[in-house]
This record gives C-alpha cells, sequence and structure tokens, in this order.
C-alpha cells in the first residue's frame, strides 16, 4: 500500500492501550459505590458449601451456623454433652429416657422453649423421614438413632423417649443434627418450614442468598449471653483457590467447615504471621477396602501382606502434608475411650513379602480404585500412586482405577482395593459397624466386601445394648482387634480439619464434627 | 426452521441420555453426603421420589414435556426449582459476558486494523505476538495471575463476586481476553484476504489512503466474517464463563453448573447443558443472520 505513512507510527498501539485504559476506568468509576457489596461492620467468612440448605431441608441451616440448638451435642472427645438439655437419666435398662430441660430459653420468636416443643420436633423428624439433607440425611439410620421408639412425651416439664429395646447411649446418638430444636411454629402441617428458621441459637438468619452468602444477626434473646460479633456473612465459596484468595486479599476473616483448606495449602497459610491456622481431630477416616470376595484378597495373607507394606507415614506425613495422622485401630483417637490404644500401625515390607510368597503372586496386577469426586479434596491420585509403589515393592504389582462412579464399579466387583474417606456426624460407633461390615449390611454385601463375622455381629449387637460404659469399650476394643485381624477395611489415616482466621479475629473453635462456635469468635485486642 | 427444531429435539434426547445414563446413582449420592452410608431402603425410597424407578423412555418423555411447558423439574440437592434457579443466575452471566465482550472486541478491532494498515510494523508485529501469547494461556491461568497480582498483591479489586460493580472487572478481562485472542485471528485473516480483492487495490490504486481503504471498504467487506466470528466468541464466553465463574466465586449459571455436577444433580445439569445447546444454535442463527444482512451477495 502506498499511503502508509497516513498512519502515525505506533498510533494502533497507543489506541489499544488508550481503550483498555478507558474500559477500564469507566468499569472502576460504575464501582461508586465503593464497598457497598461487603456488609460493613460484619465479620465475613467463608466456607466451602453453603451452610444453609432451604426450606425444603429437614434442618434448614447447618448446625454450624448457630441458628438452631440441639438437645445434647458432643464434646471435643466425642462425648454426650449438654445443649437444651442440661442432664438426662436412664431407667428400665435403657429403655426409658427422661431428659431435663435448660429453663429460660426463648426461641428467637419469643415463645418458651417447653417439653411439648421438644416433643413436636422429635414426632416432626419421624413423620418426615427419610428425607435427605444437604448436611445429614434423615434416612432409615432414624433407627439407629432413636432405637425402636414407642413414644416421646412431655411429662411434668421433661422429655421422656420410651424404647421397645434397650439403648444404651441414646443421648450420644440424638447428638445435633438428630435432636435439632426448632420452634413448632416454623413447621407448616406436613413438617415442612412455614418461613425461616426459628431456633434458640445465638444467631438467625437475616437474609440468604443460595449459593453465595448467608448473613447472620445476634440473637438478643439467646439464653448464653450476647455474642461479641453482631452480623456475621458467610459467604459460598467453592473453589479451594479463590478461597485462600479471598483470605489473603482481606476479604475475608477466615475459612471454616469440612476442607476450608486442602492439606497442601495448610503449610504456606500457617506461615502467614497474619493468619491462625486451627488444626482439630475430625470424623474423617480414609480407609482401604477389600474386595474379599473374589481373587487375590480373599485370602487373608495378602490381605495382611498389604497391611504391612503400606507406608502409613509417609502418606499421612507427606501426601496429606501433616493433616493427618496414620491409622491403626478402626475407630480414631476422637472415639477417645472407645479406640483401642493397643493397636499400632506396624510397617514391615520384610514380612509382606514373605507373606505374598507363601500365598502366591496374583496372577495380574490388582487394582486400586478411586473416585474422581474426592481426588479434589484429597490428594488421592498421589496417595493411589505411592500405594501401588508399596505393593509393587512386595511383590504385588498394581493399577490404578479413577471412577466417576464407584459405587457401580464395585457392585460389578471389578475392584480390589478401594480407596476412600468416611465420617460418623454423630461420632457413633454402632452407626458404622452396622451400616459397613456387619454380615448383612447393605454396603458389605452390594459392594462384594465378603466379610461374614458371625463373631462381629454378635459383638456389635451387645455393644449397642452394653448398660455399663466399662462394658461397652471392653466390647468395641474386641471388634477393633477382630477387624485388625480379619482386615476387611483398614484405617490408613485419620483426617485433620484446618480452619484459619485472620489475626485479627481470636476464639475459633471446631468440633471433630466440623461444627465451628461462631459465638465464640472475638475481634483480637 | 425445521432444521433447527430438528437439532434442538436430538439434543434434547442426547443431554437427557447421556446425563441419565452416567454411571451412578443420583439417589445414593444424595443420601451419602457428609460421607454416611445411606441405607437400602432409603435409597430406594428416594429412588421412587425422583421417578429413577421408571423406564427411561417414560422419564425422558416426562422431563421434555416439561421442558417445553418450561419445567425443568426440581434440583435433586435441595428440591428447588430448576428453572428458578437458573434464571435467578442469568443476569450475572450475561452481565459477564457482556462485560468480557466489550473487553474482547475492542482491542482485537484496533490490532487487526492496524495490523491491515501496517503489517510489517513492529507494534503489529509486537501485538500480534502478545495476541498469540494470550491465546495459549488458559483463562484459568489468566485468572490466577489476575487474582494474585491485582487482588490479593495490590488489594485494587475484589478477587471475586462480591456484590460491588467493580467485583466484575477482573472475571471479565480474564473471559474478554481469551475472546480478543480468537476474534484477532479471525479478523487479521478476513482484513488480509480483503486486502487482496480487486476492488480495494482498485480504491488504493484511485489514490484513496490506505486508513480510508481499510476502515471503509474492507472493514465492510470483512464484517460478515466478523460478525460469524462474534457469534463464535460469544458461544465461547459463555461456556468458559464454568471456570471462569467457579475461579472468582461469580454467582452466574457457569458456577451453578459445576457445583451441580460436583454433587451429581441431574436435572440441574440438564437443564444447563440443554440451554447452551439452545442458547449457541440461536446465537450461531443469529450471526449468519446478520452476516448476511452486512452482505448482500449471501441474500439470495
Amino acid at each position: 500500500m502506498r499511503a502508509r505513512g497516513g498512519a502515525r507510527p505506533g498510533a494502533g498501539a497507543v489506541a489499544v492501550a488508550a481503550l483498555g485504559t478507558a474500559l477500564l476506568a469507566a468499569l472502576a468509576a460504575c464501582g461508586g459505590q465503593g464497598d457497598a457489596g461487603r456488609a460493613a461492620g460484619a465479620l465475613v467468612l467463608a466456607a466451602p458449601r453453603d451452610l444453609v440448605a432451604g426450606p425444603e431441608d429437614p434442618y434448614f441451616t447447618h448446625r454450624t451456623l448457630g441458628v438452631w440448638e440441639p438437645l445434647v451435642t458432643l464434646d471435643g472427645g466425642m462425648r454426650p454433652a449438654p445443649a437444651l438439655a442440661t442432664g438426662w437419666e436412664r431407667s428400665g435398662g435403657g429403655r426409658r429416657w427422661t431428659f431435663t430441660l435448660r429453663t429460660g430459653v426463648r426461641f428467637s420468636d419469643g415463645t418458651p422453649l417447653t417439653a411439648e416443643a421438644v416433643v413436636a420436633n422429635v414426632e416432626r423428624f419421624r413423620r418426615i423421614a427419610p428425607r435427605p439433607s444437604a448436611f445429614f440425611s434423615l434416612d432409615a439410620g432414624m433407627e439407629a438413632a432413636y432405637g425402636k421408639l414407642t413414644g416421646v412425651r412431655a411429662e411434668g416439664g421433661k422429655v421422656v423417649f420410651t424404647l421397645a429395646e434397650p439403648v444404651a447411649d441414646l443421648p450420644a446418638r440424638l447428638a445435633d443434627f438428630y435432636s435439632m430444636i426448632q420452634a413448632p411454629s416454623a413447621f407448616g402441617a406436613g413438617g415442612e418450614f412455614a418461613g425461616g428458621p426459628v431456633g434458640t441459637g445465638p444467631y438467625t438468619l437475616v437474609s440468604w442468598s443460595k449459593g453465595r452468602q448467608a448473613e447472620l444477626a445476634a440473637n438478643p434473646g439467646y439464653w448464653g449471653g450476647r455474642p461479641a460479633f453482631d452480623r456475621i456473612v458467610v459467604k459460598t465459596v467453592p473453589d479451594a483457590n479463590a478461597r485462600v484468595a479471598a483470605l489473603r486479599a482481606g476479604e475475608v476473616a477466615g475459612l471454616m467447615d469440612k476442607g476450608a483448606l486442602l492439606p497442601g495449602q495448610v503449610a504456606a497459610v500457617a506461615a502467614e504471621g497474619r493468619f491462625r491456622v486451627t488444626r482439630t481431630p475430625s470424623v474423617l477416616t480414609h480407609y482401604l477396602t477389600f474386595n474379599a470376595s473374589r481373587g487375590p484378597f480373599a485370602d487373608p495373607r495378602l490381605r495382611e501382606a498389604v497391611d504391612l507394606a503400606i507406608d502409613r507415614r509417609a502418606i499421612a506425613g507427606t501426601l496429606l502434608a501433616g493433616t493427618a495422622t496414620p491409622g491403626a485401630p478402626f475407630l480414631s483417637p476422637i472415639f477417645g475411650a472407645l479406640s483401642d490404644p493397643g493397636l499400632r500401625p506396624v510397617h514391615d515390607p520384610a514380612r509382606a513379602r514373605g507373606l505374598v510368597a507363601a500365598a502366591g503372586r496374583p496372577a495380574g496386577p490388582v487394582s486400586i480404585l478411586i473416585s474422581s469426586s474426592e481426588t479434589g479434596q484429597f490428594p488421592y491420585a498421589d496417595i493411589a500412586e505411592v500405594l501401588r509403589a508399596d505393593l509393587r515393592a512386595v511383590g504385588l504389582p498394581a493399577r490404578v482405577n479413577v471412577a466417576e462412579a464407584t459405587k457401580a464399579v464395585m457392585e460389578a466387583g471389578d475392584y480390589d482395593i478401594f480407596l476412600s474417606a468416611y465420617s460418623v456426624p454423630n461420632g457413633d460407633p454402632d452407626y458404622l459397624f452396622r451400616r459397613f461390615l456387619r454380615s448383612d449390611a447393605a454396603w458389605n454385601r452390594e459392594r462384594n466386601l465378603g466379610y461374614r463375622s458371625e463373631e462381629f455381629d454378635r459383638l456389635i449387637d451387645r455393644a449397642a445394648a452394653a448398660a455399663g460404659a466399662d462394658e461397652r469399650r471392653e466390647l468395641y476394643h474386641r471388634v477393633q482387634r477382630l477387624l485388625a485381624a480379619d482386615r476387611p477395611m483398614i484405617p490408613l489415616a485419620y483426617q485433620d480439619n484446618p480452619v484459619v482466621t485472620s489475626s485479627a479475629v481470636r476464639g475459633l473453635t471446631q468440633s471433630p464434627a466440623y461444627l465451628v462456635d461462631l459465638a465464640g469468635l472475638a475481634p483480637a485486642r | 426452521m425445521t432444521r433447527t427444531l430438528l437439532v434442538l429435539l436430538v439434543l434434547s434426547a442426547l443431554t437427557f441420555l447421556l446425563t441419565s445414563l452416567a454411571p451412578g446413582d443420583p439417589a445414593e449420592e444424595i443420601l451419602r453426603r457428609g460421607g454416611v452410608q445411606p441405607t437400602a431402603e432409603s435409597v430406594a425410597v428416594l429412588r421412587g421420589e425422583l421417578g429413577l424407578d421408571r423406564p427411561l423412555f417414560s422419564q425422558y418423555l416426562h422431563w421434555l414435556l416439561g421442558v417445553l411447558r418450561g419445567d425443568f423439574g426440581r434440583s435433586h440437592v435441595d428440591r428447588a426449582p430448576v428453572a428458578a434457579e437458573i434464571l435467578s443466575r442469568v443476569p450475572a452471566t450475561l452481565w459477564l459476558a457482556g462485560v468480557a465482550s466489550l473487553i474482547a472486541v475492542g482491542p482485537a478491532v484496533l490490532v487487526s486494523v492496524r495490523a491491515a494498515l501496517r503489517p510489517r510494523a513492529l507494534d503489529s508485529r509486537i501485538a500480534r505476538a502478545v495476541a498469540v501469547t494470550v491465546a495459549a494461556v488458559p483463562p484459568y491461568v489468566v485468572g490466577i495471575l489476575l487474582i494474585s497480582l491485582v487482588a490479593v498483591g495490590a488489594r485494587a479489586l475484589p478477587t471475586g463476586g462480591d456484590g460491588s460493580p467493580e467485583a466484575v472487572i477482573l472475571p471479565a478481562v480474564t473471559l474478554g481476553l481469551a475472546g480478543t485472542a480468537t476474534l484477532l485471528r479471525l479478523l487479521r485473516a478476513d482484513l488480509a484476504a480483503v486486502a487482496r480483492l480487486p476492488f480495494v487495490k482498485l480504491a488504493v490504486a484511485k489514490g484513496l489512503t490506505a486508513r480510508r481503504t481499510v476502515m471503509v471498504h474492507a472493514l465492510r467487506a470483512a464484517a460478515p466474517g466478523a460478525i460469524t466470528a462474534a457469534g463464535i466468541v460469544l458461544t465461547e464466553l459463555l461456556a468458559g464463563a464454568v471456570v471462569v465463574e467457579t475461579l472468582f466465586a461469580w454467582p452466574g449459571v457457569g458456577q451453578l453448573a459445576v457445583s451441580a455436577i460436583r454433587q451429581r444433580d441431574i436435572p440441574t445439569v440438564q437443564a444447563y447443558v440443554l440451554l447452551v445447546a439452545l442458547g449457541t444454535v440461536l446465537v450461531l442463527a443469529l450471526a449468519e443472520l446478520c452476516a448476511s444482512l452486512a452482505d448482500p451477495r449471501t441474500r439470495r
């Protein structure tokens, strides 16, 4: 072209830059309201999931928001502790339980907490179950929680549960979600929520934008005194990197709830002086499950070989970045006295090799199955690779199979070892044993675990009805020693749950069931 | 028209089948949240409630009839109506996509015109190199860089959608840059092709300045191609919003889709996939229409 000089040199580039700047400036100018989107004066926290589930959910909000309170909660050792009930008495060998209520408690609508209100809540649960929940499903496990309940009634200001068969630890089973108490006026005739939640907790739900944020205000009538923060905003930020970015940018003062920080993020965040990382043991344990209904692992010697071949210390310390401790007894240390302290993790590749030699090396490689949905939360792909190397070192070649739908793969029997994490939100071991490993447990049968032990079945049935704490502890220790010898599943590591606040906030505590006490948060002086 | 309807019908069947036949039992997934294993009985009850126990074809018909009435069913996760949920998030996605398109179009037009005027000039070459580089970097990485430099480092802008108007800038720039690169490539090739056409050469020969030739004649001749390209870029933006919305906690349809996929919320995933497919078909049809209006030759 001839008239090249028609445009000044560099004019295009200048124009591009000018346009870009102008666009940004224009957009920034739109933001004249400044930080209007951020709640002024409120404490802003972020969680990986929405802690409000809405009116279709049996609970409406997660327990951690402190909008409602249960009759019974759990202490740091997963033992039942008073909440709205100050005490309980057992009679009739565990067939009758009487709960005494805290006095002077009012719901956030001003009505008093009465025994009749508690009864209405329990009856609502029984009426609407089974009902899925974003937090804690009300399913046929209702019976595991309430036992064979023949009646619940108000008697002289107390609440009396009567059962057809003895339940040794009803308070523990009712803890938290199974004993949520809200004002009966909060529910419609069918048991659905009539409006918002009406609880007795330190906070009330002021507004909720689904999938975005929940705004809480201090409940002025709270029996436990007024919390330090008048308003708390909990944002939902599902992406782990986005959560940490928001924390670093000072947009949120803390991250809480299950999986708030990924194991790999903990060290870096904790190293920054302006944050406080609180790590508490959780109810989550990583287990290896064997397909013992066929192939190599029907042979107990090979299950033992796997158990001895695994370097649990490396997995917990390196891959899980020290956010977990090596597993040994089936029940993690948070079960307190019920966990059997006599069991220790043993790493003995030499003995494992001997067992493989004695049992005969399998014809093909064994398969390690992991779920693609869990790989986002834990470094399961890396752990599976380390397991593969550990197994190969003792003469068991293995391959890793990442599946979207692990249930279908397991039901087809197309796996040898399955790596997954499980938790027991109400801290009750019976819940875990009865669902996973009893000879008639659906999980055991449908997923081809092939575990049949009359002794195990008998022991857990006895433990469920055991009257004394000592007897119960002894029975569960026997159960764990049996499982350590039979190895239908082996605990790989007990997972911590790290949460974090900026150092401008103090008082963050978290229970093993991921419950954060929002009312305990306060500005640092 | 018939063809479009047929395409949509096939799309609806594929969407339904692919998401419904995905392995795994949604009823169990729903009950398993929290890491607790549900009982077989409650899984069966929930399957019945969700209609998962009916034959697949009957499920599809039921779903399709609902969709035609604008009813996409209820979320498996919280039982809220899917259509209302998506509708409530559409404005956020449109706002993001709109700002992103502005960011995509401006630089793309300027740089391609400049390149057509002076293809060998240093700034044209730098602009091209930058465009190629940007195109090679995935939006996810661009987003993380912007977050760490602008939001965390300089604290100049929010890291994500916090409701404030300026929150749109970082996600829109991230999304827009991906569009800039595509648009620039297409536009530049078109302009270069047009510059070789006889009438442009004639215009130049008649003494028209290069700027006028490009701005008036070449750009106009290249417009149909550009409009089609813009259509493609717009559909790309809508699809790319999934990544960007997740990264920036932007409360749009893309973020909804990601969390629905994570939770195996099939009705929501089906509605999202179908609407994106529908949107793509419509945008491309609209682009075709605009292109034909701009270019009389294609109107026959």
